[in-house]
């Protein structure tokens, strides 16, 4: 993919933070999402992230009205999709990574979107080369591999230069150099002022990506806020009674996780009232210093899946 | 405006795949199989009866029922398809009330449709005319008869198409909407007549041979009136379909 110009980091007008207002969706009785808030904010890159099944897509296609909510209310700019006076000027989206047919071009695919918002056609060769598709913008997009695809799309969501991206896993698929690509490309939109909502299940692109994320599993609200918070609210903590500094730990409101068999990762506490809280029990700490988790530990601590790491409670649980 | 830039790209869509080639094949080979039949064939005694007045030769060029058949497997693809592969996903992006899209989808249908109906007419006029020359006998329809043949012919395929849309955006997959345009069009016709006779002059080839004035079993406006029962009544329970539906 290319580099990108002032123009490809998106117009900066008008700000539209996505909101999703106690949205319940259910098939059948079965509940696919329940329940699920949250916000995300223009000019920041919200991951969004959870097991397959999660409710990630269904509340994707609730916010672009490809899905009616059970209940509850999924707006951009305050506005739900259809109500929006320029839908696809405001909000380029991909939800579909195989959403083309077959037997087409993918300069076809384009200039039919083209057509229908009322694009110079001109723009269509503009987005193909910015994705790097130019030289096969006219083979079938039968033939295109899964990550000609996935560029395709996003070429798609950019056709329209708009302000919101809304993209259901655009990093399938894609080269490191298609992912770096893509990562400078949200980040560069994102840092004009635009709103980028990225679901994901590769934890180390969303790492390298997200400034927030909303974790979902089973279709309800896991957490959702700063990665940077999310991933630093911890500290490591050796000491020579790990068993009697737990218990001292929570009683004084920590949370506390095993890690090694010498090792405590502990929430909700600062340094300063570790410190304190181990001399007062008389218990001597061998290391005590800020825990920072990787993506992958905390989305298996948060959605309770497999994992080596530590296995306890944590706070946005409760 | 918007809406002609929704039609606009809902007939870029017809044109941008091999569909509509594959569709022009088959009616060359109709033209085909016309000609050799016209050229070549006889009735039972061996006679050119078939071929031999105005009104006979019109009757073979009348394409309207083929028309109807042909356009309405082309709608009922074109329509499934958009679900089959997703890109119905597009459509509603950009043209979030489906009402809009699906009506724009149907007007390009029917345009589509139309169009097929009167390259099959015309390939078939064309295949007979071609046919005659092999035999004793001369071009015999008037100007008004072989009018009629391609209104006819048009205006059924128009119809066909928006019947096979209606039914392809209900059913929503490839070969339920082949399928279900098959029977609406071929099978139940012939079944209702069985069960109730005087439904005989307001089957879809009854219509159609009305039109293309080679059948009087129902007037004109009658007949014209009734094809677009046959194509509006799947049509509207497509757009009811699509707009109650979530696409997932």
């Amino acid at each position: 993919m290319q580099h990108l110009s002032d123009h490809e980091t998106g117009p900066t007008a008008r700000s539209y933070p996505i909101s999703i207002e106690h949205v319940t969706k259910t098939y059948g009785g079965a509940p696919a999402v329940s329940d699920l808030s949250f916000v995300a904010e223009p000019g920041r890159v919200t991951g969004f992230l959870g097991p397959n099944g999660a409710g990630k897509s269904t509340t994707m296609k609730i916010l672009l009205g490809l899905a009616s909510p059970t209940s509850g209310r999924a707006t951009i700019g305050g506005v739900r999709y259809d109500e929006l006076p320029d839908p696809t000027g405001t909000v380029g989206a991909s939800v579909e990574s195989d959403a083309f047919h077959p037997g087409r071009s993918g300069r076809n695919h384009l200039r039919i979107l083209a057509d229908a918002t009322g694009t110079p056609l001109e723009r269509v060769d503009e987005v193909l080369e910015l994705v790097d598709l130019g030289a096969a913008a006219n083979r079938h997009a039968g033939a295109y591999s899964l990550g000609m695809k996935q560029r395709l799309g996003l070429a798609a969501a950019l056709l329209c230069d708009p302000p919101v991206l809304v993209l259901d896993e655009p990093g399938n698929g894609l080269d490191p150099q298609g992912i770096r690509t893509l990562r400078n490309l949200l980040r560069s939109r994102a840092a004009a002022g635009n709103t980028v909502f990225v679901s994901s299940h590769l934890l180390g692109e969303v790492e390298q990506l997200a400034d927030d994320v909303v974790v979902v599993n089973q279709g309800r609200l896991v957490t959702h806020g700063a990665l940077a918070d999310l991933r630093q609210s911890a500290s490591l903590v050796r000491a020579a009674s790990p068993e009697a500094l737990r218990i001292a730990l929570e009683a004084a409101g920590g949370i506390v996780e095993s890690g090694r068999p010498d090792t405590l990762v502990v929430r909700g506490l600062s340094l300063d009232e570790i410190g304190e809280r181990a001399f007062c029990a008389g218990i001597a700490l061998y290391e005590l210093s800020r825990h920072t988790d990787s993506l992958e530990d905390r989305f298996f601590a948060w959605t309770g899946g497999a994992d080596d790491g530590p296995q306890s409670t944590t706070k946005e649980e409760q | 405006m918007n809406r002609f830039r929704t039609v606009r790209a809902e007939l870029r869509k017809l044109t941008s795949t091999r569909m509509p080639l594959a569709f022009l094949t088959v009616l060359v080979v109709i033209g085909v199989g016309t000609a050799i039949a016209v050229a070549f064939g006889t009735d039972m005694d061996g006679s050119k009866t078939f071929i031999s007045t105005g009104a006979e030769q019109q009757s073979l060029m009348a394409f309207a029922a083929n028309a109807l058949v042909i356009a309405g497997l082309f709608g009922a693809i074109a329509v499934a398809r958009e679900y089959s592969h997703g890109t119905v996903v597009l459509t509603f992006l950009t043209t979030p009330r489906r009402s809009h899209a699906v009506l724009a989808q149907l007007a390009a249908i029917f345009v589509a449709g139309s169009l097929l109906g009167l390259v099959g007419a015309a390939v078939s006029a064309g295949s007979v005319a071609v046919g005659l020359t092999a035999t004793d006998y001369g071009f015999m329809v008037p100007a008004a008869g072989l009018l009629q043949v391609l209104a006819a012919s048009t205006l059924a395929g128009g119809a066909g198409a928006v019947l096979g849309a209606g039914v392809g955006s209900f059913v929503r997959n490839t070969g339920g909407a082949v399928t279900g345009t098959f029977l609406l069009l071929v099978i139940m016709p012939p079944l209702a007549v069985q069960a109730v006779g005087g439904a005989a002059s307001w089957v879809p080839t009854t219509l159609a041979n009305v039109l293309s004035g080679v059948d009087s079993a129902v007037g004109v406006g009658a007949a014209i009136a009734a094809i677009a029962v046959w194509a509006l009544v799947p049509a509207a329970m497509g757009l009811v379909g699509v707009a109650r539906r979530d696409v997932v």
